[in-house]
C-alpha cells in the first residue's frame, strides 16, 4: 500500500513537471475575462463574494469593487503581480482555514493558473458578451468540403444563416442532413407560421412544384392564422388571462387586448413599436384607441378582490411583477433577484432595481376590485355623443380643458379612491373597498388636489334616501367645501355636487349624516372622488352637453383596463425597500436603468415613454438578441442560447454566437424590426429545411440537436393540438377576435370557493374556436391545455416545458372534443369505396404522408377487430357516436381508427 | 479494497447520482426491459435501422419521468400524506390549551398586542375569547387535547406536535400557497411535486402525486397548490375525484370495451415503433411508455378508487360515507393510495374559517362539527397504517394555512352574534406522525393567551425542511435551475426541526 502511494505521488510530480514546462514554453495567450475568468468566479467565488455577501469585503461582481481595498486594508487583486495578490495566495493555501474557496476543496490546478496569468497580465475586466453588441459580424466563408456547401438546389446552403450552422458541423465533423421531403416540409412550415397543417391547395401546390417554397413561406406568412399562431406565443409572454387571479379570481375583460396583439403581429408592426407602444402606448402624442389598448400589457397583473387584502400592499405587488416582467420580456435578464440584493453573478446593483421600478411606479391603477382605470369602448352613437362633447368644450375653452373632459369619458381619470380614506369615525372600508359612513360617521381624505374644480364627482351606490354629505377643509369645525344629500340609488352612479373652488392641496374632512337609519346601517358605498376643471362658459349647449357627459360617464360599455400615467399632482416617489420588504421604506430614488447597459440620452423624457426608448435603441445589447432567440426557440424547440429567461453570467453559452449577433443586427439595422422577416429568415434556411431523421450516431452526439446537424422535430403545443385536430376534421371555425368562448369542459372543474363565475357552454361554431379564444381562468384553466403543457399565465412564461404523460393520451384518446374530430375525420374517410382507400385517405389527411403498408396493416386490424366487436355489439355504435342518427358499425370502426391516427406521434409531432 | 475505500467509492457514486439525478443507461436493451412496457418485449436493434448497430444512449427518466429514484440520503419515509385544513383551524380550541385565556375571557385585549399587527377583519380594540372546548392530558406523552377530538385522543402517542409554527401570510390565498409551494405567490411548484420529480412513483399504473380534496372542493388560492410551477408538469398533482370520472377523461368513451381500447394501443403503439425505426427520436419511446401507462391507469385508477371492497370493519373504523367525496372517504383512500406505492397524497378539507359570522363558524359551534368530522378518519388513517407497518415509511402532516386569534373577532368594530376567531399566523399547530418522527413529542411553547410563540418558533420552512429531510433530501442542496438560478423549495431559508426527530 505505502509503496503503492509513493509510486502515485511520483506519478503526480511527474505530471505537474510536465505541466508546468508546457506553460513555460507554450506560446503566452491572453486570458480572456468572460470567457475563461468569470466563469470560475461564478462558479467559485461570487456566493460569499458577489452581490448578495461582501465575505471579508471583497467582491467579484464591478470591477470597483474587486480592486478595491477588502477589511484587510490593502486590495485583494494587485493587477500584474499574482505573488503579492491575496487573491491568489488564498487559493494556494494548505490550511482549510484559511484557503478559498472557504472549506470548499481546492481549485483545480489549471483554474489556479489561469487566473494567475489573469492577474499577472494585468486582471483586465471585461464585460460579459451579453451586455455589448458587437457593430458587425463576418458571415463565416463557405468551404467546398463534401458537395454540401454548393449553391445548387440540391445543396444545403439556402441563407446566411447556414454558413454559420455549417461551420459549426465542420468543427465537429458532422454533416448537415439532407433536405426534408416537400409534403414534410410543407407541414412543418405550417404548423410553424400558422399553427396549422397546410391547407389542401397549398400542400398541392407546393408539392406539386406550381409555386416555390418562398412563395409557401410568403404565402403563410400573409395568413391571419399567423398573427393567432405567434400570438399565443406572446400571450404567455404578456401573462394574458380572462381572470385577475388571487383567491377569488373573478372574470375581467382582456380580450381587446389579445385582439390588438393578434393585429399587430398580422400587420407586421415593427418589434420597437410594438414595444413602445405596450410598455408606454398612454404617454404618446394624443395615443389612438389602440395605443392605449395596447398598455393592457402591463394590466395582465393580478388584482387581489379578497375580503381584508391591503391594495397598497398589492398594488406594489403588480408593480415588482411590471419591472420583472419588462426585464424578463425584453432583456432576458433576472431583475427579481435585484429586488432584494445587489444581482448575485450579474452586474445589476440592489439600488438600480429601484430606480427601474421609479419608472413604472407612477401609474394611476391601485389594485381596486374594479380594476381602474379601464378604457370604455363606446358604440357609434354613443361614440357622437362623446366626440360632441370633445367639440363643444373644445370651441368654448383651452384644449387642454377638452382633453380633461375627454380622457374622462374614456378612462375615469383621474379620481382618488376610497381606500385613500383615513382615520374613520362611525364608518369603515366596507369589504376593504367602500369607504361607508354610518350616521355621524366622518374620515379624512389628504392631499386632494382639485385644479380648481367647482364640481366635484362621485362614484358610489346607496339604498338610503336623504344622507346629508358635509365636506369641510382640514377637520370637523373647517370651512364647508361642499354640502348635498345622496339619495337611493339605481346600482353605482356617478353624480356631481357643487365644490368650493380652490387651486391648493386639501386635506378633506368627509360627514355623513342620516338619523333615520340604525346606527349600525352604512349611508352608501363609495368608490372614488373626482374633479375636472372648471368650464366658464355656460352659452347656449352648455346644459345639453353637460347632459350628455353626465348621460356618457353612467353608461355601461365594455371596457379594458389600461395604463394611465398620474398627472403631476399624484405623483408617488419611488423608495428603496430595505431587503425587499414593501414596508421598510429607505432612500428616495429617481428613474435611471442599469450602469452596465447601454447609456441614457439626453433627449428621452425620463418616464416610461423613455425607458421603452431605452429598450429598443439600438445600442441596448439584449432587446434583439433575446427576441431572435425567443423567435428562434419557437421554431427549433431550442434556443440559440438556451436559457431562454437569461442572457447573463449565469446563461448557457450561445451554441452560436455570431449568429445570434448577426441576426439581431439584421433585424435592427436590415429588417427595421419586422419579426415577419425574421421567421422568414429562419425559414428560408437550409438548416431549417433538413430532413429531422436521427440517428444513434447522431443522437449519442448531440441528442438535444443543438449544432442543427438535423431539422427541429418536437411535439406540438397545447393550441396546436387542439386546433390540428379541428382543422383536419373539417370542424375548426376560422372567426376571429371577440370575447373568450367557452368549449365544452367536463363538469365540476369549475369548483371555486365563490359562486358566480360559471363555464356556460358557447354554442354553434364558438365551440369550435382555436385554441387561443378559450377562456382562461388563472386558477382553473381548460383542462387539456394544461395537459399539454399551456400553462395558467400567473406570471409571464417566456417557455413552455414540453413533457410526455399518460394524461396527455387519456386527453386524445377519451375526451369528447378529440372523439367528435374523430368522428368527422371518419366521415371523410367513409368515402372511399374499400377499407384501406378510407385508411389511407384518412393517415393522408390527418399527417400528409402516403401511408406505409406496414402500418396500413395495422391499422386495417384495428379496423377489423373494431367491426367485428360493434358487429357484435350494435348497441355500442350509438352509444359511441351519438353525432348521427343513422350511424353504422363501418363508420363506428372508421371513427376507432381516426382516433388512432389523431393519437399518432407523427400526428402530435412536428417533424 | 479496504472499507475506507468503499466508503469514498460509494460516496463518490452517491455525489454522481445526487447531481445527475438520473440512472444512466448505457444497454438500451437493459434499459427497455427496466421500463416494463409489458405488452411487446423489444430490443434495441429491432428499433434501430439494420445497418445501425449503434445504440442510443439513454437515461431511464428520458423515457420514464416517473421512474422511481433513491433520493441522495438515507429516507426515513418513502410517502407522504398531507392533510390540510383549508381556512386554518383555531389551535386555540383543538390542541393549544391556554387556562390564561379562558380566565382572561371578554376582557380587552392590551393595546401591547395590537401594535404593528395587522388583522384580516378584527378592527378597533376586540375582546379576549376563553377557550371554547374542554382539554385534558392524554397518553403516555400527557399532550393536550380537547374534547373535540376524542378519537384523536387516544392516538396523541402517535404524534409530534409543532406548536409554535409561524407564517407571515395573513390571507387564506397567499397563505395556502406559501404552505404548498414556499412562496405566497403563484408560480412555484408544490411539495408533491418537488417530491415526485425528486423521487419518482413505486407505481407506474398510477399517478405518483395524487390530490383528493372533501366535497370536491377547490382551496381558495385554486390548483397552483398542487401545481409544478416551474417543473415539468408531469409532476403536477393529479385530482382524484370519487365523483365522475375520478381522473379526467380516465372511462373509455361510451361503447368502447377495454379490449377495444387495448387494440387501439397496440396499433398506435404499433405504428410509432415504427415511426422510432424511421426517426430514432427517443421522444416517441417516451410516447410508447405513457399510452401504456395511460392504458393501466384506467383500470387501476378506479380500481384504486373504489373503497366498495373496503371489508366492513374498515369502512367503519374510517367512518366512510361510499358515493360522497367526504374526508374520511379520503382519508382511506389516502391509505390505500400510500399502500400501493404513490409517492405523495394531498387532502383538502374545507370550512375552517371559524371567523363566527354563523353558525357554521362559531368557534364553539360549527367548528366541533368541523372537529367531529375529521376525528375519527383522521385517527383511523394512523391506526390503520400502523396495523399494516405502512406508518413507519409513511409521514403523514396535519395542519391549516394559519392559526386563529386569541381575540374575538369584531367585524367593522363592532360585536358579533357568534364566536369567532380572526386569521393569525404568528403561532399556530400542525402536526406530524410516521417515521422518523418522535412519538408523543411536542415542540414550541406560546404565551399565556396563545398570541405569540415563546420558545420554539418553526416557520414554514422549516416545516418544509423537515419533510424533505426525513424522504433523504437536504432541502438546501435539492434545486433546479428556472429563469436563471437555482430555486429551492424553502428558498434561502429553512432548518429541519430536530426536537420532533425520532
Amino acid at each position: 500500500m505505502k509503496k503503492q502511494v509513493s509510486y502515485s505521488l511520483l506519478f503526480i510530480g511527474i505530471i505537474i513537471l510536465i505541466i508546468s514546462v508546457w506553460n513555460l514554453l507554450k506560446p503566452s495567450d491572453t486570458v480572456d475575462f468572460s470567457a475563461d475568468i468569470k466563469p470560475i468566479l461564478n462558479k467559485n467565488c461570487i456566493v460569499c463574494h458577489g452581490g448578495v455577501k461582501k465575505s471579508g469585503g471583497f467582491s467579484l461582481l464591478f470591477q470597483e469593487e474587486a480592486f478595491a481595498d477588502t477589511e484587510s486594508g490593502v486590495p485583494a487583486i494587485i493587477p500584474g503581480n499574482a505573488a503579492k495578490s491575496p487573491f491568489i495566495q488564498r487559493l494556494k493555501e494548505d490550511d482549510p482555514e484559511l484557503r478559498m474557496p472557504y472549506k470548499k476543496s481546492k481549485l483545480s490546478k489549471e483554474d489556479i493558473e489561469l487566473l494567475t496569468k489573469w492577474v499577472d497580465q494585468g486582471a483586465k475586466w471585461g464585460k460579459h458578451w451579453a451586455y455589448t453588441l458587437p457593430e458587425k459580424v463576418e458571415i463565416p466563408e463557405a468551404t467546398q468540403s463534401a458537395g454540401i456547401s454548393s449553391n445548387d438546389s440540391q445543396g444545403f446552403i439556402k441563407n446566411e444563416i447556414d454558413h454559420f450552422i455549417l461551420r459549426t458541423l465542420e468543427n465537429n465533423d458532422l454533416e448537415p442532413s439532407p433536405a426534408a421531403e416537400p409534403n414534410i416540409i410543407a407541414r412543418r412550415l405550417a404548423m410553424d407560421i400558422t399553427g396549422l397543417p397546410p391547407d389542401e391547395s397549398i400542400f398541392n401546390d407546393f408539392t406539386s412544384g406550381k409555386i416555390t417554397y418562398e412563395n409557401m413561406v410568403d404565402e403563410l406568412l400573409s395568413r391571419d392564422a399567423y398573427g393567432e399562431k405567434w400570438a399565443s406565443w406572446w400571450l404567455d409572454h404578456a401573462r394574458y388571462a380572462d381572470t385577475k387571479g388571487y383567491e377569488k379570481d373573478m372574470g375581467r375583460s382582456m380580450w381587446q387586448y389579445r385582439d390588438w396583439v393578434i393585429k399587430a403581429l398580422n400587420n407586421d408592426m415593427p418589434y420597437d413599436q410594438f414595444t413602445i407602444e405596450q410598455l408606454a402606448g398612454d404617454l404618446l402624442p394624443n395615443p389612438s384607441a389602440d395605443q392605449l389598448i395596447a398598455t393592457a400589457f402591463h394590466r395582465n397583473t393580478m388584482n387581489n378582490d379578497e375580503g381584508g387584502t391591503d391594495d397598497e400592499e398589492f398594488r406594489v405587488a403588480s408593480l415588482i411583477d411590471r419591472v420583472n416582467t419588462t426585464f424578463e420580456v425584453w432583456q432576458s435578464t433576472t431583475i427579481g433577484c435585484v429586488q432584494c440584493h445587489s444581482h448575485t453573478y450579474d452586474p445589476f446593483k440592489n439600488r438600480e432595481y429601484y430606480n427601474l421600478m421609479a419608472f413604472f411606479n407612477n401609474t394611476r391603477d391601485e389594485d381596486t376590485s374594479e380594476d381602474e382605470p379601464n378604457l370604455k369602448f363606446y358604440n357609434e352613437e354613443q361614440q357622437r355623443k362623446v366626440t360632441g362633447i370633445y367639440d363643444w368644450i373644445s370651441k368654448n375653452e383651452k384644449k387642454e380643458i377638452a382633453e380633461a373632459y375627454n380622457n374622462f369619458l374614456q378612462y375615469s381619470e383621474p379620481i382618488y379612491h376610497a381606500h385613500s380614506a383615513k382615520n374613520y369615525t362611525n364608518g369603515n372600508l366596507a369589504d376593504t373597498k367602500w369607504l361607508a359612513l354610518r350616521d355621524n360617521g366622518s374620515c379624512y381624505l389628504n392631499d386632494v388636489y382639485t385644479q380648481g374644480a367647482n364640481y366635484m364627482y362621485m362614484k358610489y351606490s346607496s339604498g338610503i334616501d336623504g344622507t346629508k354629505v358635509t365636506i369641510r377643509r382640514d377637520h370637523g369645525e373647517g370651512e364647508i367645501l361642499a354640502q348635498f344629500t345622496t339619495n337611493k340609488t339605481n346600482g353605482r352612479v356617478i353624480q356631481k355636487f357643487p365644490f368650493k373652488q380652490s387651486n391648493e392641496k386639501l386635506n378633506l374632512y368627509i360627514e355623513a349624516n342620516n338619523d333615520k337609519i340604525s346606527p349600525k346601517s352604512p349611508t352608501s358605498y363609495i368608490s372614488w372622488f373626482a374633479f375636472l376643471p372648471e368650464i366658464k362658459a355656460d352659452n347656449n349647449g352648455y346644459t345639453q352637453m353637460d347632459e350628455n357627459f353626465m348621460q356618457m360617464l353612467n353608461t355601461n360599455t365594455p371596457t379594458l383596463p389600461i395604463i394611465v400615467e398620474n398627472p403631476d399632482y399624484q405623483q408617488r416617489t419611488t423608495q428603496v425597500f430595505e431587503r425587499g420588504n414593501w414596508l421598510m421604506k429607505t432612500d428616495t430614488v429617481q428613474p435611471a436603468t442599469p450602469k452596465s447597459l447601454n447609456a441614457w440620452n439626453d433627449a428621452w423624457p425620463k418616464n416610461r415613454l423613455g425607458f421603452s426608448k431605452w429598450i429598443v435603441s439600438k445600442e441596448n445589447p439584449l432587446t434583439a438578441r433575446t427576441l431572435v432567440n425567443r423567435v428562434w426557440q419557437q421554431i427549433y424547440g431550442r434556443g440559440i442560447v438556451a436559457s431562454l429567461e437569461d442572457m447573463g453570467s449565469q446563461s448557457d453559452p450561445p451554441t452560436h454566437p455570431e449568429l445570434l449577433d448577426w441576426l439581431s443586427l439584421r433585424l435592427m439595422n436590415e429588417h427595421n424590426w419586422s419579426i415577419k422577416a425574421l421567421v422568414k429568415d429562419i425559414v428560408m434556411s437550409g438548416t431549417y429545411r433538413q430532413s429531422s431523421k436521427n440517428n444513434a450516431k447522431l443522437y449519442n452526439l448531440d441528442p438535444e440537436n443543438r449544432l442543427y446537424a438535423r431539422g427541429p422535430r418536437m411535439r406540438l403545443g397545447a393550441e396546436q393540438i387542439r386546433d390540428q385536430a379541428l382543422a383536419v376534421s373539417g370542424l375548426l371555425s376560422t372567426k376571429m377576435y371577440g370575447p373568450s368562448v367557452m368549449p365544452p369542459q367536463p363538469e365540476g372543474i369549475w369548483q371555486t370557493v365563490y359562486n358566480g363565475g360559471n363555464w356556460v357552454e358557447s354554442l354553434g361554431e364558438d365551440k369550435y374556436r382555436k385554441a387561443l379564444y378559450t377562456y382562461l381562468k388563472r386558477t382553473s384553466p381548460y383542462p387539456s391545455f394544461l395537459t399539454f403543457d399551456a400553462g395558467s399565465r400567473e406570471v409571464s412564461t417566456v417557455r413552455r416545458t414540453v413533457t410526455n404523460t399518460p394524461l396527455q393520451a387519456l386527453v386524445t384518446l377519451n375526451d369528447p372534443v378529440y372523439l367528435e374530430t374523430a368522428y368527422h375525420l371518419a366521415k371523410f374517410m367513409g368515402q372511399g369505396n374499400n377499407v384501406d382507400t378510407s385508411i389511407r385517405q384518412g393517415y393522408k389527411k390527418a399527417v400528409l404522408v402516403d401511408i406505409s403498408d406496414e402500418k396500413l396493416s395495422a391499422l386495417r386490424e384495428l379496423y377489423n377487430v373494431s367491426l367485428s366487436d360493434f358487429k357484435d355489439k350494435p348497441k355500442n355504435i350509438k352509444e359511441f357516436i351519438p353525432f348521427e342518427t343513422d350511424a353504422n358499425a363501418n363508420l363506428a370502426a372508421l371513427t376507432v381508427v381516426a382516433n388512432a391516427i389523431m393519437n399518432l406521434d407523427e400526428f402530435l409531432t412536428k417533424s | 479494497m479496504n472499507s475506507l475505500d468503499r466508503l469514498i467509492k460509494e460516496k463518490l457514486q452517491r455525489e454522481i447520482q445526487a447531481k445527475t439525478r438520473r440512472h444512466f443507461i448505457k444497454d438500451c436493451v437493459a434499459g427497455m426491459g427496466g421500463l416494463a412496457l409489458g405488452s411487446f418485449a423489444m430490443s434495441c436493434n429491432s428499433f434501430l435501422g439494420n445497418n445501425e448497430k449503434a445504440k442510443i444512449a439513454l437515461t431511464e427518466r428520458d423515457v420514464n419521468p416517473l421512474a422511481s429514484m433513491a433520493p441522495p440520503f438515507p429516507a426515513k419515509v418513502k410517502s407522504v400524506i398531507y392533510l390540510h385544513m383549508a381556512g386554518a383551524p383555531s389551535q386555540l380550541e383543538m390542541f393549544d390549551y391556554k387556562p390564561t385565556l379562558h380566565k382572561l375571557h371578554n376582557q380587552a385585549c392590551p393595546q401591547s398586542l395590537l401594535e404593528g399587527k395587522k388583522f384580516a377583519f378584527i378592527r378597533g380594540t376586540p375582546k379576549l375569547l376563553g377557550p371554547q372546548a374542554e382539554f385534558k392530558q392524554h397518553g403516555e406523552s400527557g399532550n393536550w387535547v380537547s374534547n373535540f377530538l376524542p378519537h384523536f385522543s387516544k392516538v396523541v402517542d402517535e404524534v409530534a406536535f409543532l406548536k409554535a409554527v409561524n407564517t407571515d401570510q395573513f390571507n387564506h390565498g397567499p397563505a395556502q400557497l406559501f404552505m404548498h409551494t414556499g412562496s405566497p405567490r403563484l408560480g412555484r411548484p408544490s411539495i408533491g411535486s418537488w417530491v415526485t420529480y425528486g423521487l419518482g412513483s413505486e407505481n407506474q399504473n398510477l399517478p405518483g402525486f395524487v390530490v383528493l380534496t372533501s366535497g370536491g372542493k377547490t382551496p381558495d388560492a385554486g390548483k397552483s397548490v398542487w401545481g409544478s410551477g416551474f417543473l415539468p408538469s408531469v409532476y403536477q398533482g393529479v385530482q382524484c375525484r370519487s365523483k365522475g370520472d375520478p381522473v379526467l377523461y380516465i372511462d373509455d368513451p361510451k361503447g368502447i370495451s377495454r379490449n377495444l381500447k387495448k387494440s387501439t394501443i397496440d396499433a398506435i403503439n404499433n405504428i410509432n415503433k415504427k415511426e422510432f425505426n424511421e426517426y430514432s427520436d427517443p421522444e416517441i419511446l417516451a410516447r410508447i411508455n405513457q399510452y401504456e401507462m395511460a392504458f393501466r391507469m384506467q383500470t387501476a385508477v378506479p380500481e384504486v378508487m373504489n373503497i366498495n371492497n373496503e371489508p366492513e370493519h374498515i369502512k367503519e373504523m374510517y367512518g366512510v360515507q361510499p358515493g360522497k367525496e367526504s374526508f374520511a372517504n379520503n382519508c382511506l383512500l389516502a391509505r390505500k393510495l400510500v399502500e400501493d406505492g404513490v409517492r405523495f397524497v394531498q387532502l383538502f378539507d374545507w370550512g375552517w374559517d371559524s371567523h363566527g359570522t354563523g353558525h357554521d363558524t362559531a368557534v364553539d359551534l360549527g367548528l366541533r362539527n368541523k372537529c367531529t368530522e375529521i376525528d375519527r378518519p383522521m385517527s383511523a388513517l394512523l391506526l390503520d397504517l400502523k396495523q399494516r407497518g405502512l406508518l413507519d415509511e409513511t409521514l403523514v402532516v396535519w395542519g391549516g394555512e394559519f392559526g386563529r386569534t386569541p381575540m374575538q373577532e369584531n367585524r367593522e368594530g363592532q360585536e358579533m352574534a357568534y364566536k369567532g376567531r380572526d386569521h393569525h399566523g404568528d403561532a399556530f399547530t400542525m402536526w406530524m406522525a410516521g417515521g422518523g418522527i418522535k412519538k408523543g413529542a411536542s415542540w414550541g411553547v406560546t404565551d399565556e393567551i396563545g398570541f405569540s410563540a415563546l420558545e420554539g418558533q418553526v416557520s414554514v420552512h422549516d416545516v418544509h425542511a423537515t419533510m424533505m429531510h426525513l424522504l433523504g433530501f437536504d432541502h438546501e442542496q435539492f434545486t433546479f435551475d428556472f429563469q436563471g438560478r437555482p430555486f429551492r423549495l424553502t428558498d434561502v431559508e429553512g432548518h429541519v426541526i430536530q426536537e420532533i426527530l425520532a
